[in-house]
């Protein structure tokens, strides 16, 4: 299988960055679009040229590292997957692909396909998580918790923070990704002692990002890997309501 | 408050409130379909009280208000959000994980905002502000806003101008009735879904309310 790849390639932060052009031959179908690259890597060392830089971890869908703006869509053609569960298949022989990297003021490019996430972080350091003692694990039944409960917080808790939500908003909303963080944790019992705190802190850093607002485009919902339903930002819609009445 | 959602929450309000206003407007509009000897004194009669009742000046200015308030927030949000991806993609298939609409609400808002003007300056500077040329009484003494009305919808031009614009209207509505209840905090799964189907319908017959109606003046 021969494809085209149109690359971004971007020295560094502050270089301009360009498209470039790599003709990749002796892929096959059932390779994943990153071994895709990995072989398009090889062949650059091979020529003496610098590999095109590129972020994965687990390589199965679960880390949220791997994101990369393919053919026009986050994670490229198909809906809620990451670009490491995508395969050659997808593709046809001969074709071009455009790869590019999360666009967003927010993540601003590193280098090639390497963007800075750390804004989502700064999000969760604000209060995804829970003041309690740390210790030996509770009794699991301590709280009880009805099953509903627990899958509408697990829903949201599937959140891997890839940003592909961010990518593919027009807006660069992290709208998706700040309420799976807050419907997560003030769904739950343990996460209600803090819930309005937690909601105003959030959303002021969400703002202070420089991420958009949410215009309910959808399109995040869409390149989801998690399938985090957009149902969740009109959830925090009225948490913040909340938080500011009760708060 | 937190710019992000307090902006976002003005544009919904302020939208809802003229979605109502939009189904009053639209019902007032359709007197204009009744055979004439009826329409001209009802039509004439409904707008003196429109213009006299203390109550419908009060809810007149929150109207100004809204549209405006709705347009310069809607302003804010857009600058703020184009400056939050300050670079494109080179390739960006948008279509293929939401609606061209939902992408382009400001735009489309935009050919709205226009046509508002002209529609101002067609009806509400004329009966309202005494601007151009005089507005004629009919017999009961009301100013004759049905002729006005016919009289602007013998103009081709105008009659295909509003009956187009009806359309980004209705692709404006159709995106934002349903997410105003988001924005505002409606969470309800099931809700949400009759919420959908109730803002294709109400849009649909917005659009297809406003844009027939002028057509149907001009061959009548």
């Amino acid at each position: 299988m021969k494809v085209t790849f149109k690359i971004w390639r971007q020295e560094g932060p502050k270089d301009k960055g360009a498209i470039r052009d790599y003709e990749v031959d002796g892929l096959t179908e059932e390779m994943s679009f990153l071994e895709a690259l990995d072989h398009l890597n090889e062949l650059l060392v091979l020529k003496d040229e610098k590999v095109i830089a590129f972020e994965y971890d687990c390589r199965e869908g679960i880390c949220g590292q791997c994101g990369v703006f393919i053919n026009g869509r986050a994670h490229g053609p198909h809906d809620n997957i990451t670009t490491c569960q995508l395969h050659m298949r997808s593709f046809n022989d001969g074709d071009t692909i455009v790869v590019e990297p999360w666009r967003a003021a927010s993540f601003p490019v590193i280098k090639d396909l390497v963007v800075d996430r750390s804004s989502l972080d700064r999000i969760i350091e604000q209060g995804a998580f829970i003041s309690a003692k740390t210790g030996t694990a509770p009794e699991a039944n301590a709280i009880p918790i009805p099953k509903e409960i627990s899958g509408r917080a697990m829903d949201a808790a599937a959140c891997i923070g890839c940003g592909a939500c961010v990518a593919t908003c027009k807006n660069s909303s992290a709208a998706l990704f700040t309420s799976a963080k807050i419907n997560h944790l003030n769904t739950l019992p343990q996460g209600k002692a803090e819930e309005h705190k937690r909601v105003a802190e959030m959303t002021f850093q969400m703002e202070i990002e420089g991420f958009g607002s949410c215009t309910f485009t959808g399109a995040c919902e869409v390149e989801c890997p998690e399938g985090i339903s957009i149902i969740n930002i009109a959830e925090m819609n009225a948490r913040v309501t909340k938080s500011r009445i009760f708060g | 408050m937190n710019p992000l959602f307090f902006r976002k929450t003005i544009i919904a309000a302020t939208g809802l409130f003229l979605c109502v206003f939009l189904i009053v407007h639209l019902s007032a509009n359709c007197i204009l379909l009744l055979p004439e000897d009826i329409a001209r004194d009802l039509y004439n009669s409904y707008s003196t009280t429109l213009r006299e009742s203390p109550l419908i000046k009060i809810i007149a200015y929150v109207l100004y208000v809204s549209i405006i308030l709705h347009a310069f927030y809607a302003l804010l949000i857009t600058l703020r959000n184009r400056k939050a991806k300050p670079q494109k993609y080179v390739v960006n298939h948008s279509n293929e994980n939401s609606t061209w609409t939902s992408q382009n609400m400001g735009l489309i808002g935009t050919l709205i905002l226009l046509f508002i003007i002209v529609h101002l300056a067609n009806f509400w500077a004329r009966i309202k502000l005494g601007m151009g040329e005089d507005v004629r009484l009919d017999h009961m003494g009301n100013k004759d806003v049905y002729e006005v009305t016919y009289s602007l919808f013998q103009n081709i031009y105008f009659v295909i101008f509003y009956t187009l614009i009806s359309i980004p209207l209705a692709l404006h509505l159709h995106h934002g009735l349903k997410s105003a209840f988001k924005t505002l905090g409606f969470y309800h799964k099931k809700g949400l879904k009759i919420l959908a189907k109730i803002s294709l319908i109400y849009a649909i017959i917005m659009g297809v309310g406003f844009g027939i109606i002028p057509f149907i003046v001009y061959f009548k």
